[in-house]
């Protein structure tokens, strides 16, 4: 055979190959922080995403394509998000993104997203408000999280008074303004408001600040991971022993602290207690799949599960991956996860049951309440 | 009586974090930018007497010589060629941090990692409720002080430093043999760096780059002390006063970069910082 031969022979295999594009896998990119502030919780993430690609392909994939994850690490900031999409929709071409991650992170992100014209599912709990044409959401905002806490704090313990912590972020100062607003409205005073950037770990002034104001209940929203472990330390360190509700602490994360996050208050759509028959086989499904290495299953990496299978309707009633067509499909599609029935329809956000826990001794979380499908309220109202 | 407080003990927890850079720097003339991942080694330590079931307090005295013999290993192979060449050793220590970092992330994974408590809860004390280990801490940093001020002024191996310190040439013509000094001084500082990420697990979060934050902060310190230690103590006095001052009647974002700036300041006003003090 001639050279020639074999250059006719390459291209029309290529030719022969390229249409076959329906047997590729569906490619879902995860940026997430295995690094840096959010690498407590990432591994959990991409654990039930593992879980959800290997469940659908089992059953036959998606339009008869299977599932494949790309995971890459954003080191949690903002530097780190860009790098991260700008490989996964450039490089690895990915059909989706679906990922938890800092609101830094996703900020950074989001101009790749659009001009790369890919979806992009966000599995975390926010500050709210973020609208893009490309982005829905499946996690809580502070117009769904706080009210229980507050209101709680002014009910059971007839708090007035409110000392406010936060890292100086996005989501921090972001979940602050909600709760301050919240609180002024229902008749309750902010004694004091306070930030340390993202990076800092010395909370000493801020904590002997809190201490002089004498206030009823403490308020905190920090980044979780890093940040989230030295002030809870710090404040157990020093005596700190007021109602304490943490704003960005998970069940996973209060366990591995042990006794100093006993008596923590959080407001989540999600604890592993959910009394459900989707709960159930979602946690028995994880503990069989990852075993020993299991990460507690989370209010951030349940979300994470739910968004691929919501992924997955959206792309069979959209009959394929076209992103005009899977963006059409996304809010109009429903999922019945661990959390209960989960649906984007407003306004890319979507209604939420809530549940206020507290962390007990031995670091599970007791359900006190349940709030049943909190509306995210006006989020993006120039979107659909 | 919180804000004093608060500045005695966090000079004290700066001082801890910066003695050993300190010495290395007072000695070798290097700046050892991997005093960040000694301090990681260190946390990382007590991490591991946790999980062997040891009392906290253990981790110190293992992470001290844990530390030192990792230094000594680190100054044999890797700093000992580049004494006449100090840019490149900044180079090679700051790459060895990276590794050191890299290979904890290996060990252990990226996560933050938790330690038991070394001292819960608070104290009265001169009518407040005080962090118990913070005081702890205060007393730790005297404790390591004296001992590092007396091994300088009371002992053979402190004379030879000194005498290395002040004409290293002159010393090694007087039959001091001045690459043994250098050899203990940095597993020393290694040691201390390492003894201060145990001291520092209760306050700070355990991860494999917990370190960066706190070489950066100890750097600044020793800069403008120019390899005094009682400058250093004095520096860590008056910037640890700054930080917390800023922090609570300006803002606690100010207060965190004022170490930077004030070190930044201070060396453009006086070159050779606190040491004329």
């Amino acid at each position: 055979m001639s050279k020639r031969h074999l250059i006719g022979a390459a291209a029309a295999l290529v030719l022969a190959v390229s249409p076959a594009r329906a047997e590729d896998p569906i490619v879902i990119g995860v940026p997430v922080g295995l690094s840096g502030a959010n690498s407590v919780v990432a591994p959990s993430v991409v654990q039930s995403a593992e879980l959800a690609v290997e469940e659908i392909n089992a059953k036959g994939g998606v339009l008869g394509r299977q599932l494949k994850l790309e995971v890459a690490d954003d080191a949690s900031g903002a530097a780190g998000a860009q790098k991260a999409f700008d490989s996964l929709i450039y490089q690895k071409k990915v059909d989706v993104l679906i990922s938890m991650e800092t609101s830094a992170a996703r900020n950074a992100g989001l101009p790749a997203v659009t001009k790369g014209r890919t979806p992009y599912i966000y599995t975390s709990f926010y500050e709210g408000r973020s609208c893009n044409k490309n982005l829905f959401v499946n996690a809580w905002v502070p117009e769904q999280q706080v009210p229980p806490v507050v209101d709680a704090f002014a009910k059971e313990k007839g708090a007035k008074t409110y000392f406010l912590i936060g890292s100086d972020y996005a989501f921090g100062r972001g979940m602050l303004a909600f709760t301050r607003q919240y609180i002024e409205k229902t008749g309750g005073k902010i004694v004091g408001e306070e930030y340390l950037p993202m990076d800092g770990s010395d909370w000493t002034a801020i904590i002997s600040k809190l201490k002089e104001a004498k206030p009823d209940a403490l308020i905190t929203s920090t980044a979780g991971g890093a940040p989230n472990v030295t002030l809870t330390k710090q404040l157990r360190g020093a005596g700190v022993s007021l109602p304490y509700a943490n704003l960005a602490v998970d069940e996973g994360t209060a366990k591995s602290m042990g006794a100093d996050a006993e008596g923590i208050y959080l407001s989540a759509s999600y604890v592993t207690g959910v009394d459900s028959a989707e709960n159930k086989a979602f946690l028995a499904a994880m503990e069989k799949k990852f075993g020993a290495g299991l990460k507690t299953p989370n209010d951030l990496s349940v979300p994470q599960y739910e968004a691929i299978y919501l992924y997955k309707a959206a792309v069979e009633k959209a009959g394929g991956t076209e992103t005009a067509k899977v963006l059409e499909a996304l809010p109009t599609v429903s999922f019945i996860g661990p959390r209960g029935t989960i649906s984007m329809n407003k306004q890319h956000h979507a209604p939420l049951t809530m549940y206020l826990g507290q962390v007990q001794g031995d670091g599970s979380v007791k359900v006190i309440s349940a709030f049943k499908d909190v509306d995210p309220g006006e989020q993006c109202p120039k979107l659909k | 009586m919180l804000l004093i407080l608060d500045v005695l003990t966090t000079a004290a927890i700066l001082f801890v974090t910066s003695i050993g850079l300190l010495a290395i720097f007072g000695v070798l003339k290097i700046i050892n930018f991997a005093h960040g991942a000694w301090i990681t080694i260190g946390a990382y330590c007590a991490v591991v007497a946790a999980k062997l079931g040891l009392n906290p307090w253990a981790a110190a005295p293992l992470a001290f010589v844990v530390g030192a013999a990792l230094g000594g290993l680190a100054e044999l192979f890797i700093i000992r060629p580049l004494y006449r060449r100090p840019l490149d050793a900044i180079l090679a220590t700051w790459g060895l941090g990276i590794v050191i970092g890299q290979l904890i992330t290996l060990g252990f994974g990226r996560d933050v990692q938790f330690t038991p408590n070394l001292l819960p809860g608070a104290v009265q004390l001169l009518g407040v409720d005080y962090s118990a280990y913070r005081l702890v801490a205060l007393g730790a940093a005297l404790v390591i002080g004296a001992a590092f001020a007396f091994t300088i002024e009371g002992t053979r191996l402190g004379l030879s430093a000194r005498a290395v310190i002040m004409n290293e040439a002159l010393a090694r013509g007087l039959g001091i043999d001045t690459a043994r000094v250098r050899f203990v001084t940095f597993m020393i500082g290694a040691g201390l760096a390492s003894l201060a990420g145990v001291l520092l697990t209760p306050l700070a979060s355990v991860d494999p780059n917990m370190g960066v934050g706190w070489l950066i902060g100890a750097f600044m310190l020793v800069m403008v002390s120019n390899a005094s230690f009682l400058a250093l103590a004095a520096a860590c006095l008056v910037f640890g006063a700054a930080q917390v001052l800023i922090s609570a009647f300006v803002s606690p974002i100010f207060g965190s970069i004022a170490i930077a700036v004030l070190a930044a300041v201070t060396l453009r006003i006086s070159p050779k910082g606190f040491s004329r003090a």
